[in-house]
């Protein structure tokens, strides 16, 4: 017990406390949150995860936590200056840590080296013997250190202007990260300094810090500089506390919930309409990188500006959540899909809004009991969805491809039908949106039908997640008329008309249906590809998701939406959805549905 | 002192703005972008209240012209104090301009939900005069009709096609219309869907009363959301009917949309010019409501007609004598401050 | 289903009695009109009741529903609210460019309680 007391003495100086204290704090707030989001997830989810563990999916997360929560690759790609300033920060630490911990074995081997004679290794570290390792090491943590002190000095650039590092804005913070921020800041360039004068002070050589050290004691004297490296340590001490301890308070939260984050999510958790403790592991795996406000029309045509994903995310995690915000999204997914994080965005937002919905009364939609108002009959289902009725050029070209194919239909809809439920749970109310699902379902389950076509992408997002269709293959009309027309049994005749393709957001980022109606399109013509497509493609602004709202931010969306299809100088705007067609079509000119591009170039 | 004055367009404004200065000792040249002038005049039938023929008042105008050079062919680019560049091109000087652009018909076919150009029997009151112009209104298979649909308020007061305006002579138009069909098909029963009647006109009122009371036609107050076509190419119409608070449902052999006047697109590049601002609904803004009504932003720049907002007929060829007078002012005074 | 063999006027919550302006408490019908002041633009049209997909199924007036709660008539039109599917047709139609939507979920979410 002796020993082990004169070893903790051996690397012991007050300064060592706040970091000591702060380390602990972190940890155990760590502990603390994981340990009762994971007890409190749902027993499926429990089960998932532990399943997880004991599979190989654990070497594809840890695979994904170093070229994430290290390298950061995701941000790399969005933006490469931004994301060699966290690759430098994150991945620098962490070999700083690692190299440290291993530079620290190899010298200090009086005894047992506690946690803090690793961190503050230079102050413990006797005088250097000279060995080639020591000096190889030293060099190497000081190369270490100036890779994360380029990372800083860009993090203090991208706080002067974000606009240099390729975003046009950037976060705005709460106190806790602005607390941790600074504290941050001045972690590297303090230690730099502490590290500096030790070296200084015991003559360790190395390119950086062995070299300001030498530089210091020359100019001020070894006294100065002794007690200038005194009032570093603790400096550093303190800040490193203060990080550590407001860290689970702030948006670095997300430095060490990214890991159980990506684990969770590789062993198969998801969130889901109803709000969980895995929502949390997400909610503060947000490193609050702003990365998704870009792309968001709603602060870019829309001029809002508290809405953002990152916004709502911040607000959920403090408890400030406001209607306004959580209703206030297009739920298009374009920041979902540019999301360094892979943070499931649109879920969150929805399961938001679960909480201003009473549950259903028992006889809410009962007037929907037998409703059929179906007509015809046949092994193909057509359900034109309630947008089409008001675009009536979408159902006579339906028509029209149905009669040339020689296909009987089945027309679910035509004469007035129920509503695929997902606008309503779009609204929140998932519960309520069940009932019309419900007798949807049975609808479709009376009739022989194999093949359930619909020409809105909503109601088909809708029918492939969350209606039950055994034996019921589902189809977006693009899919369908492009395996019409592949089995030879439409003739389409090829014009030299060029085309704008715009992807709707429920069929594109939705569904991931991005080929099928550009192959149809192909068919009957040219496509000129607009600026932002596929998974980059701008929403109609009509979106049924978002609550709040009104016609002129729609309309402004609409038409910056336009400009991009008109820019590509294609003379009709072609689209996949009623209601982008409606939306888009009243600012660009002429629009026309995939279907009707079809319809018209019928050869035969 | 006698001027040259370009007046831009020759539709009613303009030929009324030409004849006044003519007979003023100015020099007026009408640019005219169609072949033919006369404007939208050409495509009307008869004009209300009194029913008119068209090409009555059309003669009139056209016979004032004597000694007026007419560039058909011509379209303006822009505008500025005393010039006028075509779209050719063309630098054209004058000491006064008068922009009498006129208005567009508002395509029906944005509205997809009434099936215009996608039923055979969905028409807009255009086709209707046409047809009446032509001496042949009957369905598309040649068949009288035995019940007709209006539908008011077709691209105007419509948020969703972007046309908040409200086109004023709509209203009138469609009266006058139902009662022409009706006097052509006595045995047709005629609705017509509206928002709100605007009768704003002298004798519109009245006339509105006659429709009613005389021709039997019924007013249904409810605006028709969407059209259908059934297998006999009749036309399903759906609205609420707003005095009852029923949804409502008919099939009709014809419907016609009452369709709106929207802003020329040929006002986008004059909002370019200096002086000249655009409104909102993209009618030109003129410098006052008032005193100024049909002047520009810019000295010996005016405005007659619909090219400011919309106007009846009558209304247009006043606001040609206006600007008439104001540009004769302008180049009078030496072209002071007097045209204003 | 019981068949309702009365006469249907139409909506179940339109009472035949006199609006009495004076004594229906407004405090619910302010509360919906500043969050959605677009709704006061309604010309009563009719369009979002004549392409309803819920009014072309069962007896459903949205247009007198949001009349009645502006006037302060509040009984029965939350349960009238909850007929409505919110799929949207209605506020494509609106040629005032309302927030249909909207305005069934603020009313909702204003007399939930009432």
């Amino acid at each position: 017990m002796d020993g082990f007391q004169q070893d903790i003495l051996t690397y012991y100086d007050h300064f060592v406390i706040p970091f000591t204290v702060g380390a602990a704090v972190l940890f155990a707030v760590l502990a603390y949150k994981y340990c009762r989001w994971f007890v409190k997830l749902p027993p499926a989810d429990r089960s998932l995860t532990l399943r997880g563990l004991f599979s190989r999916k654990v070497f594809g997360a840890i695979g994904e936590v170093v070229s994430e929560s290290l390298l950061h690759r995701r941000i790399f790609r969005v933006n490469p200056l931004l994301g060699y300033m966290h690759m430098s920060l994150a991945f620098g630490w962490f070999l700083l840590i690692a190299v440290g911990w291993v530079e620290a074995s190899m010298h200090l081997t009086e005894g047992y080296a506690p946690l803090h004679a690793h961190v503050f290794y230079k102050y413990f570290v006797p005088e250097p013997t000279g060995a080639a390792g020591e000096r190889v090491l030293s060099n190497l943590m000081d190369l270490l250190l100036l890779f994360v002190l380029s990372g800083v000095a860009l993090a203090w650039f991208k706080r002067m202007r974000s606009r240099a590092l390729g975003m046009k804005r950037t976060t705005k913070h709460v106190v806790g990260d602005r607390i941790a921020l600074t504290a941050l800041w001045f972690v590297f360039p303090v230690r730099f300094l502490a590290e500096s004068a030790e070296a200084g002070l015991k003559g360790i050589p190395s390119f950086l810090t062995g070299n300001l050290g030498e530089a210091m004691v020359g100019a001020f004297g070894s006294q100065f500089v002794s007690g200038f490296s005194t009032v570093a340590w603790w400096t550093y001490s303190i800040v490193l506390a203060v990080f550590f301890i407001a860290l689970p308070f702030s948006r670095y939260m997300h430095i060490f919930t990214e890991i159980p984050f990506i684990f969770l999510r590789r062993f198969g958790l998801r969130s889901g309409e109803q709000k969980t403790t895995y929502d949390n592991f997400q909610i503060e795996a947000c490193s609050r990188c702003g990365i998704c406000i870009d792309p968001c029309q709603l602060q870019a045509d829309g001029g809002l500006n508290d809405v953002q994903s990152v916004y709502f995310l911040r607000d959920r995690r403090y408890h400030k959540l406001s209607r306004r915000v959580t209703d206030n999204c297009l739920m298009c997914g374009r920041c979902e899909a540019k999301c360094p994080v892979g943070i499931e965005l649109t879920a969150l937002r929805l399961n938001s809004r679960e909480k201003f919905s009473a549950l259903p009364a028992d006889d809410r939609y009962a007037y929907l009991g037998g409703v059929d108002r179906s007509s015809g009959s046949g092994r193909v289902g057509y359900f034109a969805g309630c947008m089409t009725m008001l675009t009536p050029r979408i159902l006579s070209s339906m028509e029209k491809i149905f009669e040339a194919a020689e296909q009987s239909v089945w027309w679910a809809d035509r004469d007035g039908g129920i509503c695929c439920g997902r606008p309503l749970k779009l609204s929140g109310e998932a519960a309520a949106a069940r009932r019309m699902m419900e007798h949807n379902r049975a609808l479709f389950a009376k009739q022989e039908i194999t093949t359930l076509v619909t020409s809105c992408p909503i109601c088909l997002k809708v029918f492939r997640e969350d209606y039950d269709l055994a034996g019921i293959e589902v189809l977006h009309h693009s899919q369908y008329i492009l395996r019409l027309i592949n089995e030879g049994r439409l003739e389409v005749v090829r014009q030299d008309t060029a085309f704008a393709y715009h992807d709707p957001c429920e069929l594109g980022r939705g569904c991931g249906i991005y080929e099928e109606p550009r192959d149809v399109i192909r068919k009957a013509g040219s496509i000129v590809e607009a600026d932002g497509n596929r998974e980059d493609a701008v929403c109609c602004g009509a979106s049924l998701a978002n609550l709040e709202i009104g016609e002129e931010v729609q309309q402004q969306i609409a038409a910056a939406a336009a400009v991009r299809y008109r820019d590509t100088g294609a003379s009709v705007l072609v689209t996949s959805c009623p209601l982008c067609k409606k939306s888009i079509g009243r600012a660009f000119g002429k629009t026309a549905d995939i279907a009707e591009v079809i319809a018209g170039s019928l050869g035969g | 002192m006698s001027g040259k004055v370009i007046v831009i367009g020759g539709g009613v404004a303009g030929m009324q703005a030409a004849a006044t200065l003519l007979g003023m000792g100015h020099r007026p040249v009408i640019l005219e972008k169609n072949t033919r002038i006369g404007g939208k005049l050409n495509d009307w039938h008869r004009l209300f209240p009194s029913l008119t023929p068209a090409t009555e008042v059309l003669e009139q105008l056209k016979s004032r012209l004597d000694g007026v050079e007419v560039l058909t062919g011509t379209e303006v680019q822009a505008v500025g104090s005393g010039e006028v560049t075509t779209t050719d091109g063309r630098r054209l000087e004058a000491d006064a301009v008068i922009i009498a652009s006129g208005f567009e018909v508002f395509p029906a076919e944005l509205k997809e939900e009434y099936g215009y150009t996608l039923y055979d029997n969905v028409y807009t009151t255009v086709d209707i005069e046409r047809m009446f112009n032509e001496g042949r209104v009957c369905l598309a298979n040649g068949a009288a009709p035995r019940s007709i649909a209006f539908l008011h308020c077709v691209g105007s007061r419509d948020e969703k096609v972007s046309q908040r305006h409200c086109s004023r002579v709509c209203c009138i138009t469609g009266v006058k219309q139902a009662m022409e069909m009706k006097g052509l098909f006595p045995d047709a029963e005629v609705y017509n869907f509206y928002m709100d009647i605007r009768m704003f006109g002298p004798g519109y009122e009245e006339m509105y009363r006659e429709a009613q009371e005389k021709y039997n036609i019924h007013f249904i107050r409810g605006r028709i959301s969407e059209a259908g076509e059934t297998q006999d190419r009749r036309v399903q119409i759906k609205a609420e009917d707003t005095l009852i608070g029923r949804p409502l449902k008919m099939t009709v052999d014809m419907l016609v949309l009452i369709v709106g006047m929207q802003a020329a697109r040929s006002n986008v590049p004059f909002a370019g010019c200096e002086g000249i601002r655009l409104r909102p609904s993209g009618f030109l803004e003129p410098a006052d409501s008032f005193c100024s009504n049909v002047c520009s932003g810019t000295p010996g720049v005016f405005y007659a007609g619909t090219a400011t907002a919309p106007k009846n007929v009558g209304e247009s060829i006043n606001e040609g004598t206006a600007a008439a007078v104001k540009a004769a002012g302008y180049i009078e005074s030496g072209k002071g401050d007097a045209g204003r | 289903m019981p068949v309702d063999r009365s006469i249907n006027w139409g909506y179940s919550i339109s009472r035949p009695r006199a609006i009495d302006m004076d004594a229906n408490d407004h405090d619910a019908a302010s509360q919906l009109l500043r969050s959605l002041p677009e709704l006061q633009a309604c010309i009563a049209c009719g369009c979002c009741v004549a392409t309803c997909t819920a009014g072309n199924l069962t007896p459903f007036n949205f247009r007198k529903v949001h009349t009645l709660v502006r006037r302060g008539e509040y009984k029965g039109a939350y349960d009238e609210l909850n007929k409505c599917m919110l799929c949207g047709k209605c506020r494509l139609c609106c040629p005032r460019g309302i927030n249909t939507r909207g305005v069934v979920m603020a009313i909702k979410r204003i007399l939930g309680e009432y």
